[in-house]
């Protein structure tokens, strides 16, 4: 199961394609959030709710619900016409429906607090939250990356 | 008589447009039923309920009609929003129970998934009994 699918956001009339694992100096290992359901579909959640993650560090949600589809999108006008809850400057992204064994990856760019939601299970409380901090990168991505602030990736 | 009870009953069954037992016993079902895995992005074969058909028409109530791995009907299923249920002005009439006898019935809360977006409850009309409930564990 290794990139059947990929993902790639439009920013600014730019297609970044292939750059989530450079463009930011990937740093370590990527930081994973499950997407997790009881049995009878009763309670569904990500695992962590909450998260915090270096600069440059990639963020991986796998659905491991195995009766239901989940998605990891961010709270902003793009996606549905939610109230932004990323920083000013970052791009928005949706995962679209993951089926179960399925992946999503992002590397967020501008440092800050991200909310995101999951669009079938938002009404039932299914929503995360990233910490993105201080990039000591922050120069050097800005001087690549300043029209592009924002890669998305999809692994399935 | 006997001729005009006959006729009653040929008439009575061109005048129902509901299916009988013997026509969603196996999937797939006759009439507009549509596979879900089909519909909406979800697996074919959901852990605890089966292979789901359902008439897009019928959303989000349903009848859904459950099958096990050989295609043989295991249960009949309601999907009911709870804000709808908690909505003087909403109800749920005639809905269609095409499944045949029923063994028993479950009702329990669900969080959502694609197809029917909100929370809401499943109300299974069991064809089977409870111990067979297990066709359609995994
Ligand atoms: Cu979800």
């Amino acid at each position: 199961m290794i990139a059947t699918r990929r993902t790639v956001l439009r920013i600014g009339g730019v297609i970044l394609a292939g750059l989530a694992g450079t463009a930011s100096g990937s740093t370590g290992e990527a930081a994973e959030i499950a997407m997790r359901g009881n049995e009878d579909g009763s309670d569904v959640w990500y695992d962590p709710v909450g998260l915090h993650v270096r600069p440059g560090q990639t963020i991986r949600w796998t659905n491991h619900d195995a009766g239901n589809a989940h998605t990891a999108t961010a709270y902003h006008p793009h996606n549905a016409g939610h109230p932004t809850r990323i920083p000013q400057d970052a791009a928005p992204w949706n995962s679209d429906y993951l089926l179960p064994g399925e992946s999503f990856a992002v590397t967020l760019l501008v440092e800050g607090v991200y909310d995101y939601f999951c669009i079938p299970h938002e009404l039932a409380g299914m929503v995360g939250r990233i910490l993105r901090g201080g990039s000591v990168r922050r120069s050097q991505t800005a001087q690549r990356d300043h029209r592009e602030r924002f890669v998305a990736r999809c692994i399935s | 008589m006997r001729f005009s009870l006959a006729a009653l009953a040929l008439a009575g069954m061109f005048a129902s447009p509901a299916l009988a037992a013997d026509q969603v016993a196996k999937a797939p079902p006759d009439g507009d039923y549509r596979k879900v895995s089909e519909l909406v992005k979800l697996p074919d074969f959901l852990p605890g309920l089966g292979q789901l058909f359902v008439d897009p028409a019928t959303l989000p109530a349903g009848p859904f009609l459950a099958y096990d791995h050989d295609g043989s009907l295991v249960s009949t299923i309601y999907m009911l929003p709870v804000a709808d249920l908690t909505d003087k002005d909403k109800s749920f009439d005639d809905l269609a129970a095409p499944g045949g006898a029923v063994d028993h019935v479950d009702v329990y809360f669900n969080a959502g998934h694609p197809g029917v977006e909100m929370p809401h409850a499943h109300v299974v009309l069991w064809h089977v009994r409870a111990a067979d409930e297990a066709r359609v564990a995994q």
